[in-house]
């Protein structure tokens, strides 16, 4: 947890107590806002080797980093849907930062991306994964693959674009190697702008921790006054935002210098 | 037969309002007659294109008592009718609502001709393309008691909760999937009557809570959120003294939680209330056992869900 963020919590607190100690009703604490980051994985058997070794070694660094990306009213929580022949969560609903721990994935089968896409839609719901009260965005859902769907993704895809916090979600992906299809990660997270690639072990690090964290900074962001005299509305927000991560992603992109052009795997 | 009912609300301007210095949009009230009990609060929208949700909340509150008074005109044919066919005349007085509503709306409208400053923030086309219940556009969420039932119904966010004479706190009416964070129904939609959520309970409430999604959002669990009617059912035998201290909880909670708006609105049979009192206080005590016993159980369980999969890896990787 960032200092920031501890001092705010701590001041709380002490505000908290000092405003009422005789209140009955502090029995029950006070919450505040909360975030969601999905992030997908894909497990399968073409993932063996350096590209799962690097993305468990990143994810476990990514969870401190991540713990410092909410703004300091903001609590965030991680699910993670890993995806080979068969499609699991890493826990059975989503877990504070504070609490995560990371587990090792390890890769075998094919890629059932579809199968993964139906399951999101299903516990993308206030009836399962996204039940708690604090939740105030539209959830982050971040996917990473390096290879083309082995089953009907554009089933799984049409079960979660009926999904209303899919809709308004802000939604990022990253092709890992040559195998993995633009468009197709295009059609997933509704914008070209938002799918990057990584070509080597060292790329595939740094860019899922820029895009965790610069996604997740962007969906814990209240931009609901924006507007001088109004808040914007839902739909605003959303395409604000979305808007927004394209255009960041694609800048840090461009200003770390990546070449979309490295031929297949060189790197890895 | 006749009771006595009681009851308190409270709206609270959300701390990010405040600070914005835009005006709060809920609105809540609560009325008593001898033969029924009236909770209700609104939420209006808030956004660019519902310039005028805190008058359309205000709107839509009123409208709700009109509503139900009206059908309460001959309480013994009322109480007969709505406990033959629940469904039926609950649908009939949101219908009865959201035209009370409309009309409302309308006749604010003639009277107030939005002015350029209302104008000012959009385009002229965009402007054209606004319709008028939109901009006053908001939540409603009701409670009633009744002589030997008790109801309730919502379009949009928020949550009803009601106790019972057992002391237990519930929910009766169930999520709107359809409504992620921030999105809600609203009465301004074309299909308002299809949006909205009912309950009917065939026996007579302690206490029925309605509330706006301000306060729901400052739990961490559905369980707290219930635990803290509780706490304030068991405290309504001195509802003057319990009065400020409700209202300063609200305002906790708008600063320290999500930072929006909060009403709380709340009516209970002043005879159950003193006749149960006893169990609600039980209950509290049970709740606050409960609590820390429900953390340790939930942090257990994902301890061993860690656990699981790290031998399931380690048994995978031995294979």
């Amino acid at each position: 947890m960032s200092e920031a963020m501890e001092n705010a919590m701590a001041n709380n607190d002490m505000l908290l107590d000092e405003l009422d100690d005789d209140d009955p009703l502090n029995a029950t604490g006070v919450s505040r806002k909360s975030l969601v980051i999905f992030f997908l994985i894909d497990t399968s058997g073409s993932m063996k080797g350096t590209k799962m070794g690097e993305l468990n070694t990143v994810m476990e660094e990514l969870i401190p980093e991540i713990r410092r990306v909410g703004e300091a009213d903001t609590d965030v929580k991680v699910a993670v849907l890993t995806f080979s022949s068969r499609v699991m969560w890493m826990y059975s609903e989503p877990i504070a930062i504070e609490d995560f721990e990371w587990t090792r994935l390890r890769a075998d089968g094919v890629t059932s991306m579809g199968a993964a896409f139906k399951e999101l839609s299903i516990r993308m719901s206030r009836n399962s994964f996204l039940n708690s009260p604090t939740l105030s965005f539209a959830p982050v859902i971040f996917l990473m693959t390096d290879g083309y769907p082995s089953d009907d993704y554009k089933a799984g895809l049409e079960a979660l674009q009926k999904n209303t916090w899919y809709k308004y979600g802000l939604k990022t992906a990253l092709g890992i190697g040559k195998e993995a299809n633009d468009d197709m990660l295009a059609e997933f997270t509704g914008s070209r702008d938002t799918v990057v690639h990584a070509y080597s072990g060292g790329q595939l690090a740094h860019l899922i921790k820029i895009i965790a964290v610069t996604s997740s900074q962007i969906g814990s962001k209240s931009m609901t006054l924006a507007d001088s005299d109004h808040e914007l509305g839902m739909e605003d927000v959303y395409e604000a935002k979305q808007k927004m991560l394209g255009q960041q992603i694609q800048e840090i992109v461009k200003s770390e210098g990546f070449d979309n052009t490295i031929p297949f795997d060189t790197g890895w | 037969m006749q009771t006595t009912f009681q009851g308190l609300f409270h709206t609270l301007i959300g701390a990010s309002h405040l600070n914005s210095g835009t005006v709060c949009q809920d609105s809540s009230d609560f009325q008593a007659t001898e033969h029924y009990a009236i909770a209700v609060v609104a939420d209006g929208h808030g956004s660019k294109k519902h310039f005028r949700s805190d008058v359309g909340s205000r709107l839509a509150v009123e409208a709700a008592v009109a509503a139900v008074s009206q059908y309460y005109t001959d309480p013994e044919l009322f109480e007969e009718t709505i406990c033959e066919d629940p469904e039926r005349v609950i649908r009939n007085i949101e219908k009865n609502i959201i035209a009370r509503w409309d009309q409302a709306v309308h006749t604010h409208f003639r009277e107030h001709p939005f002015t350029p400053e209302e104008q000012r923030p959009f385009t002229e086309t965009e402007f054209a393309k606004l319709k008028l219940e939109a901009v006053y556009g908001t939540t409603l969420i009701i409670g009633v008691i009744g002589s030997c039932f008790t109801f309730g119904m919502q379009i949009g966010d928020g949550s009803l909760v009601i106790i019972e004479e057992d002391a237990m706190a519930d929910m009766p009416i169930e999520d709107d999937e359809t409504a992620p964070a921030n999105v809600t129904a609203s009465l301004c939609n074309s299909y308002a009557i299809d949006m909205f959520r009912s309950f009917f309970l065939p026996d007579k409430a302690l206490a029925v809570f309605v509330s706006t999604d301000g306060l729901y959002t400052s739990f961490r669990s559905t369980d707290d959120f219930l635990d803290y009617h509780s706490i304030i059912a068991s405290r309504l035998e001195k509802p003057e003294a319990f009065d400020r201290i409700v209202k300063r909880n609200l305002e906790k909670r708008t600063h320290f939680g999500t930072q929006d708006d909060i009403s709380l609105s709340c009516a209970w049979d002043v005879e159950i209330m003193r006749n149960s009192l006893d169990a609600l206080r039980q209950q509290v005590e049970r709740n606050k056992m409960l609590a820390p016993l429900r953390e340790a159980e939930h942090k257990a369980r994902l301890q061993r869900q860690h656990e699981q999969r790290m031998r399931l890896i380690g048994e995978e990787t031995q294979q």
